[in-house]
C-alpha cells in the first residue's frame, strides 16, 4: 500500500503539481492500521489544521471517522465522484458515508478451483456442500482464526442458509437474530468434517498449488498476484458462488481539517482517476476498481481486462459481490462460529 | 559508607526501572483488567467466557506444551549423550557442528519453514516419494497438533542440549570410566550415571523451553489452522476480532499461572 503510494501515485502527482511533495506513512495492516489513523486524527481535533491531508482506511473504521466527524464531506468537489455509484460508496457496514469516501479498490472473496480436479465448479453454497461431501477433503478454507477469506467465506454461509442475510448487512442490528442461526451452524459444523482447515489465507493458496485441495476461498486480488508471481498454476479459476461472497472496499478520506484542502482533493481525484484506476489498481495490483469497472474497461488492453472479469464477469460481481455484515452482526457470527462450530 | 549505598542505588535505577517500566507495569495492568468488566469495575465474566469458549484450547496448549518439553528431554539427554559417549569422533565432530543451528532460527522462520516441509505434498513427502518409499497416495500431511510439536521440538532441543551437553562435559570422567571398567553398556552410563548428575541443568532448560512454548503464536498460527489451538491463538484473535482485551487478559492470566507453576520449580532448585 505505502509503495504504491510512494512509487505510483507520488511521482505521477508531483510531476502535474511541482510544489507538492507527498509523504506517505504507513500505519499497518488491517483494522490495526485504521485504528491509528483515527487516534491521530482523534488527538488533532482541537487544532486548527491537522497534518493528515489524505487517508486510505478500512470499512470498519470510515463509519466511526464519519460519525465523530472527523472526515471532509468531499466527494461533492471532485469530479471523479460521478464515477462511483456501487454500494460500497454509500453504506459502510451500516454507516451512511455518502459524499465523505470514494473507493480506492475493492476487493473480493472467491472459490479458486483447479479444473484439472473440478470439471464442474459448485455454483453455489448448496452445491458446494455437496461437492465437499463427495470429494472428502478436498475443499479448504482457513476458518476464522486464520485470515479474512475464511471469515468471509463463513460470513456467506451464514447468508446463504439463514432468511435475513440482508437485515444482517443493512441493520438494523437485533440481539435476537442469531438464535436463528443454529441450523446453519450446525451444518457448517457438519460441512467442516469433510474439508481441510488451512492455515491462513496464503496457506489455502499453498495447499491449491501444491494439489492438496482443490477448492478454496480466496482474495482475488491475491489469487492473481500470486499467479503472476508463478507461486500458483496458470490453469487455477474462479467462482464466485451464489448466493454471494463478501469483499471489501479500503477508501480513499480526507480528514475534516486538512492543513492541504485543496491539494488532498487534487490527489484524490487523479488517484481515481480511470486511467490510474486501470494502470495502478487493476494491472498493477490486481484489485477490482474502486470507481465503477465500465469507466475503467476503455482504459485497459482486452487482455488485462479478460483477466480480471474473465471468471467473474461484472455482473456477477455487481450481484454476488456482497458487503461485510454490520458490525453488532459481524461479531455475532464470529462469536457463534466459536460457540456452535468449535466447540 | 553511605554514598557508596547511594551509588549502587543509582546504579542499579536504570535496570530497576526498566523491569518496572517493561515488565511490572504491563504484568499489573494485565491482571488487574482480566478481573475487569467493559465499563470499569470487578468482574470474573472475563473468565468465564474464557472457559467457555476456551477450556478445550486451554487443555490442548497444556498438552501439546508437556509432550514437546517431554520429547526435548529425550532428544536433548540423546544428544548430550552422544556428544559426551560417542567413540567415532568424526560423527562426534559432525553433530556438535549440526546440533546447534536452529538456536539462531526465530520461531516464525521455523514455523515458515516447516509449513512447505511437513505438508502433504510439501518437501518431506515428496523425498519420500521421489525416493519409493512411499506412493503419492499414502502421503498425510502434518499440518496439524503433530506439526506443532515437530517444530516446538526441532526448535528448543539445541537450547536444552547446549546446556545438558556442557553440563555432561564438565563431570568428573572418572565415573563413567569406573562404570564402564565394570562393564556397563553406553546406555546404561546415560541414564544411572550422566543423566541423574545434570538433572538439575536438565530441568532447567526444560522449564526455560516450557515457558518459551507457551508464548509463541507463529508456531501454532502458520502451522495449523484446526481447531482446538492453542491460548496464543485465541487472545490474538480476541484482540483482533472484537477489541476483547477482557477475555484476552484472562487467558493470559492462565497462562502466567501455567508457567508461574514451571517458575516456583525453577526457583526452588535454584535457591537450594
Amino acid at each position: 500500500m505505502v509503495d504504491y503510494i510512494k512509487d505510483f501515485l507520488a511521482p505521477r502527482f508531483e510531476k502535474t503539481n511541482p510544489k507538492a511533495v507527498v509523504k506517505a506513512v504507513g500505519t499497518g495492516p488491517g483494522d490495526g492500521g485504521s485504528q491509528k489513523i483515527a487516534e491521530k486524527l482523534q488527538a488533532q481535533k482541537g487544532n486548527a489544521a491537522w497534518d493528515v491531508d489524505v487517508a486510505v482506511v478500512h470499512q470498519k473504521m470510515a463509519g466511526d471517522l464519519v460519525r465523530e466527524g472527523l472526515l471532509a464531506p468531499y466527494v461533492r468537489d471532485v469530479s471523479t465522484g460521478r464515477l462511483v455509484t456501487s454500494e460500497a460508496s454509500k453504506n459502510a457496514l451500516g454507516t451512511n458515508v455518502q459524499g465523505y469516501v470514494i473507493p480506492m479498490f475493492q476487493s473480493q472473496i472467491a472459490i479458486a478451483y483447479n479444473p484439472a480436479l473440478v470439471k464442474n465448479p459448485p455454483k453455489s453454497y448448496e452445491e458446494l456442500a455437496a461437492w465437499a461431501k463427495a470429494n472428502p477433503k478436498k475443499f479448504g478454507y482457513n476458518g476464522i482464526k486464520g485470515g479474512m477469506s475464511g471469515v468471509g467465506f463463513v460470513v456467506g454461509w451464514v447468508y446463504a442458509n439463514t432468511p435475513d442475510s440482508e437485515k444482517l448487512m443493512k441493520g438494523p442490528y437485533d440481539a435476537n437474530t442469531k438464535a436463528k442461526w443454529d441450523g446453519a451452524l450446525g451444518k457448517l459444523k457438519d460441512f467442516n468434517r469433510s474439508v481441510v482447515i488451512t492455515p491462513g489465507n496464503a496457506g489455502t493458496l499453498d495447499m491449491l498449488n501444491r494439489g492438496e485441495i482443490a477448492m478454496g476461498p480466496v482474495w482475488v486480488d491475491m489469487f492473481y498476484t500470486w499467479m503472476a508471481d508463478g507461486k500458483l498454476p496458470p490453469n487455477m479459476r474462479l467462482q464466485l458462488i451464489g448466493p454471494g461472497l463478501p469483499g471489501q472496499p479500503m477508501y480513499y478520506v480526507i480528514p475534516a481539517k486538512a492543513a492541504n484542502m485543496e491539494a488532498a482533493k487534487k490527489f484524490v481525484e487523479m488517484a481515481t482517476s480511470p486511467a490510474v484506476q486501470a494502470e495502478g489498481i487493476v494491472k498493477k495490483f490486481n484489485w477490482y476498481p474502486g470507481i465503477d469497472a465500465q469507466h475503467v474497461k476503455s482504459q485497459l488492453d482486452d487482455k488485462t481486462w479478460n483477466k480480471l472479469f474473465v471468471d467473474v464477469t461484472p455482473q456477477e460481481l455487481a450481484s454476488k459481490g456482497k458487503v461485510f455484515p454490520i458490525k453488532p452482526y459481524f461479531d455475532d457470527i464470529l462469536e457463534s462460529y466459536e460457540r456452535k462450530v468449535l466447540n | 559508607m553511605q554514598d557508596r549505598g547511594r551509588l549502587g542505588v543509582l546504579l542499579v535505577a536504570p535496570a530497576l526501572a526498566a523491569v518496572l517500566v517493561l515488565f511490572v507495569y504491563p504484568l499489573g495492568y494485565s491482571l488487574v483488567t482480566a478481573f475487569q468488566a467493559k465499563g470499569g469495575g470487578f468482574t470474573l465474566g472475563n473468565f468465564a467466557k474464557a472457559f467457555e469458549f476456551y477450556s478445550v484450547d486451554i487443555g490442548f496448549t497444556l498438552v501439546i506444551i508437556v509432550v514437546s518439553t517431554l520429547l526435548i528431554a529425550l532428544a536433548a539427554i540423546a544428544i548430550g549423550g552422544y556428544l559426551t559417549l560417542g567413540e567415532n569422533p568424526r560423527a562426534v565432530a559432525l553433530l556438535r557442528w549440526l546440533y546447534r543451528w536452529p538456536l539462531f532460527i526465530p520461531f516464525v522462520v521455523a514455523a515458515q519453514c516447516m509449513r512447505t516441509f511437513l505438508a502433504k505434498n510439501g518437501l518431506m513427502n515428496n523425498t519420500f516419494v521421489g525416493l519409493g518409499l512411499l506412493e503419492v497416495d499414502q502421503t498425510t500431511g502434518f499440518l496439524d497438533w503433530r506439526g506443532i510439536i515437530i517444530t516446538f521440538v526441532w526448535k528448543q532441543t539445541p537450547f536444552v542440549a547446549l546446556l545438558v551437553a556442557g553440563a555432561m562435559a564438565s563431570l568428573d570422567r572418572s565415573t563413567i570410566e569406573a562404570a564402564r571398567n565394570l562393564g556397563a553398556g553406553r546406555l546404561r552410563i546415560l541414564f544411572e550415571i550422566l543423566v541423574p548428575q545434570v538433572m538439575p541443568t536438565l530441568v532447567v532448560g526444560l522449564i526455560l523451553s516450557f515457558v518459551t512454548m507457551m508464548s509463541v503464536l507463529s508456531v501454532p498460527l502458520m502451522i495449523s489452522g484446526e481447531s482446538p489451538t492453542m491460548m496464543t491463538v485465541d487472545m490474538a484473535f480476541r484482540i483482533n476480532n472484537y477489541g476483547d482485551y477482557g477475555t484476552a487478559n484472562a487467558l493470559g492470566f492462565i497462562s502466567y499461572l501455567m508457567t508461574a507453576t514451571c517458575a516456583w520449580f525453577y526457583l526452588k532448585r535454584q535457591i537450594r
